[in-house]
């Protein structure tokens, strides 16, 4: 944890508001993006109800990484709410996303390039549940393997294969991006591919697995 | 499932450096569109990711003004805690008070180094600097030695078991005003929220009770600020304002920067 962020985390258990909001600014678009790849388009309110818990739980934060406290929290309370849901984690929005990044040509000649964080988010939500917590944990959240696993409940070792095997995926879906485009230029020098199976299909169907146990 | 070639990495080691780099923006020696796929994942936010803050906020003040259950447990064993080490110390400190000093100071490394053993008897209560600053009504930054027999755990508002006050419930009905009209209903079925449902007779009540208790809805201001990282100004905020709990749980809310 950074030094800045533990100051944070102390100064607001003493009731200091501006560093609250310090941490809510720091944190929260890191949870929101994790969020959004476990519940989709509930992620704002599954967002609100863990800065609730936070808000409650500070004076119980005893040290140790505050990241990994709170995007703790915000997994326990995305698990709630499938459970209320009824349902498995899902990636409604994403694969759709998916299909409009591959068939928009600007966006796919783009992909590699300047992509946005949504279209970012989306490709990485298309991911089988542990191969995209893994990949988000660790880059978007900032955790290193050994934490990520402690919030997964798993080993460092089974995070860092999900992860790479994660990244192997998300490389093999910009090269089709890419090279979707035959006439799309951009300076790429690879011949185009003849396309295998539609385009606009992810490489593997977004299973309904649970994220985790 | 077999992978098509791509610049995928090549091994797992391959593939921390990659997240790391990321993580910390820094491009690799060669371009990769992979790491602009991570990069752009972990951008800074942008303001709409934000809009909760002031939610948030209310949240925060209201958990300040009610500490929640779990966290008076914690005082609870903590003062518990404390109590027995000042005991210990007290016996220890009639033969050998240096090495009792030494050990108490080593059980509890992240404490700051308040001699327990000058004030044997009268810090059963609350001899440990806590986190919480409630207890801690003299105001002394972190470090300072407080030997505080006169402080009780009557300083914190809200102990245990206490029914929800006004000020926790004027709170919980901000944050309840704050949210857009439709995650209001499903917010109240959360238990956050229970206390306010009790208080209303009832979720269907909590509407007009809180328009009761908080005159004014509080607006809902989409912050533009922008996410500090590496600066902010709540960094300087903290260094230059000592920590003034009471001050900052009765300053009234301030929606006043919605530019």
């Amino acid at each position: 944890m950074t030094g800045e962020l533990s100051e944070a985390v102390v100064a607001a258990q003493a009731g200091d508001e501006e560093a609250f909001r310090f941490l809510y600014r720091s944190l929260q678009p890191g949870l929101l993006r994790y969020l959004t790849a476990l519940v989709g388009a509930d992620a704002e309110d599954v967002a609100s109800e863990t800065w609730l818990q936070i808000s409650r739980d500070l004076p119980s934060f005893t040290g140790g990484e505050f990241r990994a406290w709170t995007v703790t929290i915000a997994r326990n309370r995305a698990m709630d709410h499938l459970r209320r849901q009824r349902r498995r984690p899902s990636l409604p929005v994403p694969v759709q996303a998916l299909s409009e990044l591959a068939g928009d040509a600007d966006t796919a000649e783009r992909a590699g390039e300047t992509i946005g964080t949504e279209a970012a988010l989306a490709l990485i939500s298309t991911l089988p549940p542990r191969e995209a917590e893994a990949v988000l944990l660790r880059a978007v959240i900032g955790l290193d393997a050994e934490t990520a696993g402690r919030v997964l409940g798993r080993r460092p070792g089974a995070v860092r294969t999900a992860a790479h095997r994660g990244l192997r995926r998300l490389a093999a879906l910009l090269d089709r991006a890419q090279s979707d485009q035959p006439s799309g230029g951009a300076g790429n020098a690879a011949p185009p591919r003849p396309r295998t199976g539609r385009g606009r299909q992810a490489p593997s169907a977004p299973h309904a697995e649970p994220a985790d146990g | 499932m077999s992978f098509r070639r791509s610049d995928g990495p090549a091994d797992r080691a391959e593939s921390e450096r990659l997240l790391d780099a990321a993580r910390d923006g820094r491009p690799p020696a060669e371009p990769d569109p992979l790491w602009h796929l991570l990069a752009a994942a972990a951008a800074p936010a942008n303001p709409a990711e934000l809009s909760g803050e002031e939610q948030a906020l209310a949240a925060f003040r209201a958990a300040r003004s009610a500490p929640a259950p779990a966290a008076a447990r914690q005082r609870r064993h903590r003062r518990w805690r404390a109590g027995a080490a000042a005991w210990v110390a007290g016996l220890a400190a009639a033969t050998t008070a240096g090495v009792a000093f030494a050990a108490v100071s080593l059980d509890r490394p992240e404490e700051p180094a308040s001699p327990p053993a000058t004030t044997p008897g009268s810090s059963g209560e609350d001899g440990s600097p806590s986190r919480t600053p409630s207890a801690d009504p003299t105001g002394s930054g972190p470090g300072a030695p407080t030997t505080g027999p006169s402080t009780t755990p009557g300083a914190t508002s809200g102990g245990p078991g206490r029914p929800a006050g006004t000020e926790q419930l004027t709170g919980l009905c901000r944050a309840y005003l704050a949210k857009p009209a439709g995650q209001r209903a499903g917010a109240l079925e959360t238990s956050a929220f229970a206390d306010l449902v009790a208080a209303a007779n009832g979720a269907d009540q909590v509407e007009r009770y809180c328009l009761r208790l908080v005159p004014e809805p509080a607006p809902k201001s989409p912050s533009s600020a922008e996410p500090t990282r590496s600066t902010g100004p709540a960094a300087t905020a903290r260094s230059t304002t000592p920590p003034t709990p009471d001050a900052a749980r009765s300053a009234k809310p301030t929606h006043a920067a919605p530019g």
